[in-house]
């Protein structure tokens, strides 16, 4: 059997599907529409695929979409279901963090990843934690500013 | 005023930081199926057939269109020379030429199909570098030279072009031999400018379809209405029955300007009837499009005072395979390379060639960074060896406001002199801290392309607002200033006005989006089209200053709308070019790891010298983004040919700034003297503040390691070399 | 990109399930755990599998023991897991700089070594501070030092039959060990792992130096200049650099020729026993 049924939540909705095992996550997530995480570099490097796996940052590009099983999804289009921005995306309007917005959702699942495993970084960790992702429009630093400002 | 020149929060950043945002790669229309391009394996060759039985075979696959069984279409595009082929028709000129396309109704069928297509080639020798191109007797890439498409706004290249000579610029003034006779400095050198790639983090994508007689584009291109043009040829039809759209683009830095896939994704459809994606990994953009590597060979002769007595480049340009824009960055380059000063003899030289490497197009700079380099270290020697200081040699030289750099052009319509006095100042020049280098640059660009621009305003029978305009969204913020003018010159509030963009079924002919012109042009056609509907609503009201809907409603009754036209063209104050000067003006402060060779810049100053900022934020964004990208260039990116193919054809190998290359005290200084001719006194940004970077780290590695580099980008081991030959000269 | 072609998933709950499994398949299947290598290698074509074995389900692999002086870091431990590993801070910093945050957050260590990568940054300090793989067959289970494991890029001993079944590495309070790499480009070009035994500044016998990411496997630098002698003792840091530069055999590549690569191998030895007197 070159398929596998899996069982998982995506986005807090809980699911059963059957999905090839040589299936790309990135690709089962944008299938259903939600094309916020991009293809861009495919090997890992750039993070535009980012999004959380069991509270992790993965790249989804190189993630067998069958990990789903027994597990959790959250992509950016997550982050506002209740109706307001989160935080970090508050944050990055703020403080310009994006100009053409092709890594943006991306680095907000990043940030928001890293703002739950340690709440107050350091600037030498949050440049630390950006470290593989990649942003071709801002040099960065509006984005370092805008997660420092939505940390604790 | 109300909202101009007020940092308004960006009005596409919600859609962008909930993934909202669709680009193209985003789209899918119904019936949508899949093209996958199988690439040439040979630098040069003849193409003596193509075997595409078995991947017509595989399931899935509605067709495999190649260059030759596309007939009676002639699918070759080019908005200055149409010599290039969407498929390579009988020869192939670079490693990964596109040379079929695979149609199927999944991605997964059509890669399948695309692995197996046999391709019988008769080997031709090849060029992989300008020089062999440049060698007499030479392989020639384009023996049969294809016609001009003689469009007015682009520089065809010049008259006489043999051999494998794509373009070239040529000119100058005074008496360039006498005066190097008679000066008391004479520099010489010869620099080196990598080939980069842009890296706009979404590929080159598109989907086409015909529809109703109509081709239906959804592309990531910066210029719809030039990309409508070549699919209007390729496809014998009126422009009024292509529609090119352009949603958000992520990212274009000129890498996408002039057209790419799209005319594969529109082959495609022609052939099967059904609408067609073609999406390219980053590996095949690479394989799309590049920008030019250039050898530069710079003379200048000074006087013992620092006066730069005359100048003399000649330059080479690695163009690839095809002309594309090679021409205008050749023109550009030229234009741009003995630096903005008061020079008595110029003599230039550029000759963009023909290689069988990966075709080369615009790339932010424009040719720009390439001169600059070679133009500003041998400014900083120079005030080496006469003793003076380098801020004092290029203050005492640069031109003053309203003086000309390139004779019978528009004179310089930014303040040099005070431009520098600011990066001294942030730089705290001279005073380095202890260990580290502090470098510089000035550059001043012909910028703003040509002047073509329409815009139009519609005024609601509400008292709301939209403009259409043809400006593309690549988060430069083009859609947020044109919105913030619009509510501007309407006196309306934000909330009330809205922009259409970039379809050209719909907005009416914007010539480009790049070089740095949006702001600046389109600003200007929309000001005018916002001036033209408050007139006809004037007029409507019987002369009556009255609201925009009391005006309709008096004119309708019910409903009904007024639209204004604006228009810029070359004519009038728009006559002299260019329309503006973009100026460059970066600094940084940096330290060397002698060991490793390791650079790690500490401080990057830009001044942006922008006429007037209509949108702060947006102006500092792109002004460190620009200056980011310079710092690739200077640091660590190059493409590399070994041999026939790339070595490093993808961003693993290829690195571009990361996070962590950020250097730790940023000051972008905005500096606004209104003296631009776009709205409100403002100038373009986006490419300026790059161009100087590149010799700006070179020059302050030089000061560290008392040697100046002629070659970027400064990899740790070109750096560590550099350490070791000064250090042995003792 | 993507995955080429189909493969069956297994997804064992034991590790005799697991072995079985790879005795009855061969070299028809992979095993799989976070997939950072494998699966970026199948989509660019390299290599091709018909099964991936999954070894994430198996309990007795997701843990990190310590048992007689020794950490027992089980085949599906994550790098993330042991970036915040108490017991050996040398091992900790390293795989917190192990590719980036996402690589991490799924690749473990086990599978960078079943892999073979020659430019990666775990193998130099393993070997340095004399860790093991342990391997399990379906028949039997044995042990290897990871020296003796990598036998070339992409080339190791684990056969057909066998998997990692955890990566144990000796923890000796009295020990010092720090790992130093420089990077050009995505994987480290050059990485130096040093260990030994400090008496206040001076080395009790000699430390223990190995190069990484620059030859095809881990490579030991003699350190002899070193026995007995003060850490930051300039003469014996210009031998042991010298002799580092030697040791290796790099190749030139897009990071950097051969000449400036020998060089580096030998600033980074010094770098790393340097940095010893700062661990511990």
């Amino acid at each position: 059997m070159t398929a596998t049924t899996i069982t998982g939540r995506i986005n807090g909705r809980e699911l059963t599907l059957r999905v090839d095992n040589a299936t790309l996550l990135l690709d089962l997530l944008r299938d259903m529409g939600l094309t916020g995480a991009k293809p861009s570099c495919e090997m890992e490097i750039c993070g535009a695929c980012t999004v959380q796996l069991n509270g992790l940052p993965v790249s989804a590009c190189t993630t067998l979409a069958v990990e789903l099983d027994g597990g959790a999804v959250e992509t950016v289009e997550h982050l506002d279901a209740g109706g307001e921005l989160h935080p970090v995306q508050r944050a990055f309007l703020q403080h310009s963090a994006l100009q053409c917005g092709f890594c943006t959702p991306g680095m907000v699942m990043t940030a928001k990843a890293l703002l739950e495993q340690n709440p107050s970084p350091t600037r030498e960790e949050v440049i630390h934690w950006l470290e593989g992702s990649i942003c071709r429009c801002t040099g960065y630093e509006p984005i370092v500013d805008a997660i420092l400002a939505a940390s604790a | 005023m109300n909202v101009a020149g007020t940092s308004v929060p960006r009005l596409d950043g919600e859609v962008k930081v909930t993934g909202r945002a669709r680009y193209a790669l985003d789209l899918t229309v119904p019936g949508m199926t899949h093209g996958v391009v199988a690439r040439a394996e040979r630098a040069h060759a003849r193409i003596r057939s193509i075997d595409t039985a078995e991947a017509e075979a595989v399931p899935g696959v509605l067709a495999v269109c190649t260059g030759t069984n596309v007939a009676p279409l002639d699918p070759r595009f080019g908005h200055v020379v149409r010599d290039h082929p969407a498929l390579a028709i009988d020869t192939v000129r670079y490693h990964g030429e596109p040379i079929a396309l695979v149609v199927a109704e999944t991605r997964r069928a059509a890669e399948r199909a695309a692995r197996t297509i046999r391709v019988d080639y008769e080997d031709l020798p090849a060029v992989m570098d300008a020089e062999a191109a440049l060698a007499d007797g030479a392989p020639l890439l384009h023996p049969e030279r294809v016609a001009g498409t003689r469009d007015e706004g682009l520089d065809s290249g010049g008259d006489g072009l043999a051999g494998n000579l794509c373009a070239a610029a040529e000119y100058g003034w005074g008496d360039v031999t006498a005066a190097f006779e008679a000066a008391d400095l004479v520099l010489e050198g010869e620099y080196r400018y990598p080939m980069l790639y842009g890296y706009a983090m979404e590929p080159y994508n598109s989907i086409a379809s015909f529809e109703e007689g109509s081709l239906v584009v959804y592309s990531t291109a910066q210029h719809p209405y030039m990309v409508r043009e070549d699919l209007a040829r390729i496809f014998s039809l009126p422009l009024a029955r292509v529609r090119v759209v352009v949603p958000y683009v992520g990212g274009g830095y000129g890498t996408k300007s002039y057209t790419k896939v799209e005319p594969l994704a529109a082959l495609g459809a022609y052939v099967t009837g059904r609408p067609v994606r073609v999406a390219l990994s980053v590996e095949e953009s690479i394989l799309t499009t590049r920008s030019d590597g250039a050898r530069i060979r710079a003379r200048s002769a000074f006087a013992a005072d620092g006066t730069l007595l005359a100048r003399d480049f000649d330059v080479v340009m690695d163009s690839g395979a095809y002309t594309d824009n090679s021409p205008v960055v050749c023109a550009k380059l030229a234009n741009r390379c003995f630096g903005p000063y008061r020079i008595g003899a110029v003599r230039v030289r550029v000759r963009s060639v023909f290689t069988n490497t990966v075709p080369a197009s615009s790339l932010r700079g424009f040719g720009a960074p390439q001169g600059n380099l070679a133009g500003e270290l041998q400014m900083d020697e120079a005030a080496d060896r006469l003793g003076l200081d380098p801020f004092a040699i290029r203050l005492h030289n640069v031109v003053r406001p309203g003086e000309e750099i390139l004779p019978g052009k528009r004179g310089i319509d930014a303040d040099l002199p005070a431009d520098l006095e600011l990066l001294a100042r942030s730089l705290g020049w001279p005073d380095a801290p202890e260990g580290r280098g502090i470098g510089f640059g000035i550059s001043a660009s012909d910028a703003g392309a040509h002047p073509t621009s329409v815009a139009m305003v519609r005024l609601h029978a509400d008292g709301s607002a939209s403009a259409a305009v043809g400006a593309t969204e690549l988060g430069q913020g083009s859609r947020t200033v044109l919105t913030q003018i619009l509510a501007e010159e309407l006196d309306l509030p934000l909330e009330k006005v809205a922009i259409v963009a970039a379809d050209t079924g719909v907005t009416p002919y914007e010539r480009t989006t790049g070089a740095s012109r949006t702001t600046t042009l389109v600003g200007r056609s929309l000001q005018a089209a916002c001036a033209d509907a408050k007139r006809q609503a004037r007029e409507l009201a019987g002369g009556e200053d009255v609201p925009y809907e009391v005006a309709i409603k008096r004119f309708f009754g019910a409903g009904g709308e007024i639209i204004g036209v604006g228009t810029v063209r070359r004519h009038g104050e728009f006559q002299a070019m260019p329309p503006f000067w973009e100026i460059g003006c970066s600094g940084v402060v940096a330290a060397v790891d002698r060991e490793t060779g390791r650079v790690r810049v500490e401080q990057l100053t830009t001044v942006g010298d922008v006429g007037f900022a209509i949108n702060p934020a947006l102006v500092h964004g792109q002004d460190l983004g620009a200056a980011t990208m310079g710092l690739g260039a200077a640091l660590s990116e190059r493409l590399v040919y070994d041999g026939q193919t790339l070595a490093n054809p993808n961003v693993v190998d290829y690195r571009v700034p990361r996070c962590s290359d950020l250097p730790e005290r940023l000051d972008q200084i905005v500096v606004e003297r209104r003296d631009g001719i776009g709205p409100y006194g403002a100038k373009g940004a986006g490419e300026g503040s790059l161009n100087p970077v590149g010799a700006a780290v070179a020059a302050a590695v030089g000061r560290v390691l008392g040697r100046y580099p002629h070659e970027l980008p400064l990899t740790p081991e070109r750096v560590w070399r550099l350490a070791q030959v000064e250090a042995s000269r003792v | 990109m993507l995955l080429p072609t189909d493969f069956e998933l297994h997804r064992p709950t034991t590790v005799a399930e697991a072995a079985a499994l790879r005795a009855e398949l061969g070299d028809t299947a992979a095993l799989y755990a976070g997939g950072t290598e494998l699966l970026l290698a199948m989509k660019l074509g390299v290599l091709e599998y018909e099964h991936l074995i999954d070894v994430k389900r198996i309990p007795a692999l997701r843990g990190i023991e310590r048992r007689d002086g020794e950490l027992r870091i089980g085949a599906a431990v994550t790098h993330r897991e042991l970036e915040t590993l108490p017991d050996l801070p040398a091992l900790a910093h390293l795989e917190r700089h192990v590719a980036n945050v996402r690589v991490r957050a799924a690749g473990t260590l086990a599978g960078n070594l079943a892999f073979g990568e020659p430019h990666a940054d775990p193998p130099a300090l393993l070997v340095a501070l004399g860790a093991r793989v342990a391997l399990v067959g379906a028949s039997a289970s044995r042990e290897l030092p990871v020296e003796d494991f990598l036998t070339g890029p992409y080339e190791t001993e684990l056969g057909e039959d066998e998997l990692i079944e955890a990566v144990i590495v000796p923890v000796d309070g009295a020990v010092r060990a720090a790992y130093r790499k420089f990077q050009v480009l995505e994987r480290p070009a050059v990485g130096v792992a040093a260990a030994g035994r400090l008496d206040g500044r001076v080395f009790d016998g000699a430390p223990v130096v190995v190069a990484g990411a620059v030859d095809e496997r881990p490579v030991r630098i003699p350190a002899d200049a070193l026995a007995g002698a003060a850490y930051d003792d300039p003469d014996a840091l210009a031998a042991l650099a010298a002799a580092a530069a030697e040791a290796v055999e790099p190749v030139d590549d897009l990071s950097g020729s051969e000449a400036y690569k020998r060089h580096l191998t030998g600033v980074l030895a010094q770098r790393a026993v340097l940095a010893l007197r700062g661990e511990g």
